[in-house]
C-alpha cells in the first residue's frame, strides 16, 4: 500500500472507523514508512491541542431559562390532562355537580387561586397576551374561552392593566387578568359564577397573599396579590365599580 | 420517545448543546439564544424521536437553528466566502490584547478553530470535542458519510498548517 493509499484512511485510521481489514492494511503500511507515521503522530497531537481548546458549558441562566420553559410545557399538558379527565366525567356521570363538589370546596378554591398566582409568577408566564390595552386584551380571549370576561383598565387609579392569560381554575378555563401596583402583581381570576362557587368567602389570606372573590352579573372574580390588603381593597373596589 | 422525558433529555445535553452552539456561533449571547429557540423546536418535535440517540438529535436542532438564524441575516457586500454560502460572515479584527494571547497555545488553537470555514469546524467540534462517530455526525450535518471524512481530513490539515506555521508542533510529543 501506498502514501496515496493511505493518506485516504489516514484520518480514519486516526478516528478508528476503518473495518479490520482497512485497518491492518493501514498498520502494515506505518511500519514500514516514517512519513506516515509521523501524520498519524500529529493527527494525535492535534486532537490533543483541540482538547485543550475551550469547552463552553451552558450557563446557569440559559439551564433555568430552558428549565422554566419544559416545566410550563409539562403544566400545560397536565392541565390539558386534568380537562380532558374532567370533561370524560361530565359526559360519562352526566352532572357537572359531581366535577364541581370535588373541585370546588371553598378552601380549596382560595388554595387553587393562591397557587395559580404563584405559578403564574414562578414559571415566567404571567402573559399571554402582553398588553395595557383592554381593547387588545378583551378580544384575545375571544375564541379561547366560551365566555367573556369584562376587561377593565384602572391605570387611572395607579393599578395598570398589564395583561392576561389563559388559567385553570376549580377544574374549568378562567381568564386571568393581570395587574401591577409598584411591581406588585395582582391576578384577577375570572369565570362564569355557579352557585356554588364559594359565595360566602370574601376575604381570606393565604401563605400571605390577600384573596378577594365576588360575583358579579353572572361572573365570579377572584383577585389575588401580595399588595397590602387596603390597597388590595381599594383595587377590588374600584374594579367592581367599573 | 425517550423514557426519561424532554426535560432531562434536554438539560443532560445541555452543555454539549451549548458549546456546540458556541463554536458555531463564536459569540456567547447568540448561543444562548441559538439553544433556546433549539429547545423550543426540540420540544415541539420531542414527540417524533423514536431512537434514543438524543444528543445527536439535539445537535441536529441546534444546527438547523443556527443555519436558519444565518440564512435570515442580510447579507453585507464583501463578506462572502469561496467556502459556500456559510462562509465567515464576521471575522473579527485581530486586537492588541488577542496578539498577546496569541503567545498561548490555547489561544491558538481556540483561534485556529474559530477561522476555520463553518462546515470545516462543526465537523472538528462533534468529532473532537464531543466525540461522535462519523455516522452520527452525517446525519447531524446531513451529508454522506464520505464528505464527512473528506472535511474532517481537510479541516486538520488547515489546523496543522496554521498551528505548525504558527509555532513548534514538533515540540509536542
Amino acid at each position: 500500500m501506498s502514501c496515496k493509499t493511505i493518506d485516504r484512511d489516514l484520518d480514519a485510521y486516526v478516528d478508528r472507523e476503518l473495518d479490520v481489514d482497512a485497518t491492518r492494511a493501514v498498520r502494515e503500511h506505518l511500519v514500514r514508512c516514517e512519513a506516515c507515521r509521523g501524520r498519524v503522530a500529529e493527527r494525535h497531537a492535534l486532537r490533543r491541542l483541540v482538547q485543550s481548546a475551550p469547552y463552553y458549558a451552558a450557563p446557569d441562566r440559559l439551564r433555568a431559562r430552558v428549565s422554566a420553559l419544559t416545566s410550563r410545557a409539562a403544566m400545560t399538558r397536565r392541565l390539558l390532562t386534568w380537562a380532558a379527565a374532567a370533561a370524560l366525567i361530565v359526559t360519562v356521570g352526566g352532572t357537572i355537580t359531581l366535577v364541581r363538589s370535588a373541585t370546588a370546596r371553598p378552601d380549596a378554591i382560595v388554595e387553587a387561586v393562591v397557587d395559580g398566582h404563584v405559578r403564574s409568577l414562578m414559571a415566567d408566564h404571567l402573559f399571554d397576551v402582553h398588553s395595557t390595552d383592554q381593547h387588545t386584551v378583551k378580544p384575545w380571549f375571544l375564541g379561547r374561552l366560551d365566555f367573556s370576561p369584562p376587561v377593565a383598565d384602572l391605570a387611572t387609579i395607579g393599578y395598570p392593566l398589564v395583561g392576561g392569560r389563559l388559567d385553570y381554575l376549580g377544574g374549568r378555563p378562567a381568564a386571568a387578568l393581570i395587574y401591577e401596583r409598584r411591581q406588585h402583581m395582582i391576578n384577577v381570576f375570572v369565570c362564569p359564577a355557579g352557585n356554588e362557587l364559594g359565595g360566602a368567602i370574601g376575604v381570606r389570606t393565604v401563605r400571605g397573599f390577600h384573596v378577594h372573590h365576588w360575583t358579579r352579573d353572572g361572573m365570579s372574580f377572584w383577585a389575588v396579590s401580595d399588595l397590602n390588603d387596603r390597597e388590595l381593597t381599594e383595587f377590588v373596589r374600584a374594579l367592581n365599580a367599573s | 420517545m425517550p423514557a426519561q422525558g424532554f426535560e432531562a433529555t434536554v438539560l443532560s445535553h445541555l452543555d454539549a448543546a451549548f458549546n456546540f452552539a458556541r463554536w458555531l456561533t463564536r459569540n456567547d449571547e447568540e448561543a444562548e439564544d441559538v439553544v433556546q429557540d433549539a429547545c423550543v423546536r426540540a420540544l415541539r418535535y420531542f414527540s417524533s424521536l423514536r431512537d434514543d440517540d438524543a444528543r445527536a438529535w439535539f445537535f441536529t436542532i441546534v444546527r438547523n437553528t443556527w443555519y436558519t438564524r444565518v440564512s435570515r441575516r442580510p447579507v453585507v457586500a464583501g463578506t462572502g466566502s469561496p467556502d459556500g454560502p456559510h462562509g465567515e460572515p464576521f471575522d473579527e479584527a485581530p486586537d492588541p490584547e488577542a496578539q498577546l494571547l496569541q503567545q498561548d497555545t490555547v489561544a491558538r488553537v481556540r483561534e485556529a478553530i474559530g477561522r476555520l470555514p463553518v462546515e470545516f469546524r462543526e465537523v472538528i467540534v462533534l468529532r473532537e470535542m464531543e466525540g461522535l462517530s462519523y455516522k452520527e455526525i452525517a446525519t447531524v450535518v446531513r451529508v454522506p458519510i464520505g464528505t464527512v471524512m473528506s472535511r474532517l481530513s481537510r479541516a486538520r490539515e488547515r489546523l496543522l498548517a496554521e498551528l505548525k506555521a504558527a509555532a513548534d508542533l514538533e515540540a509536542l510529543p
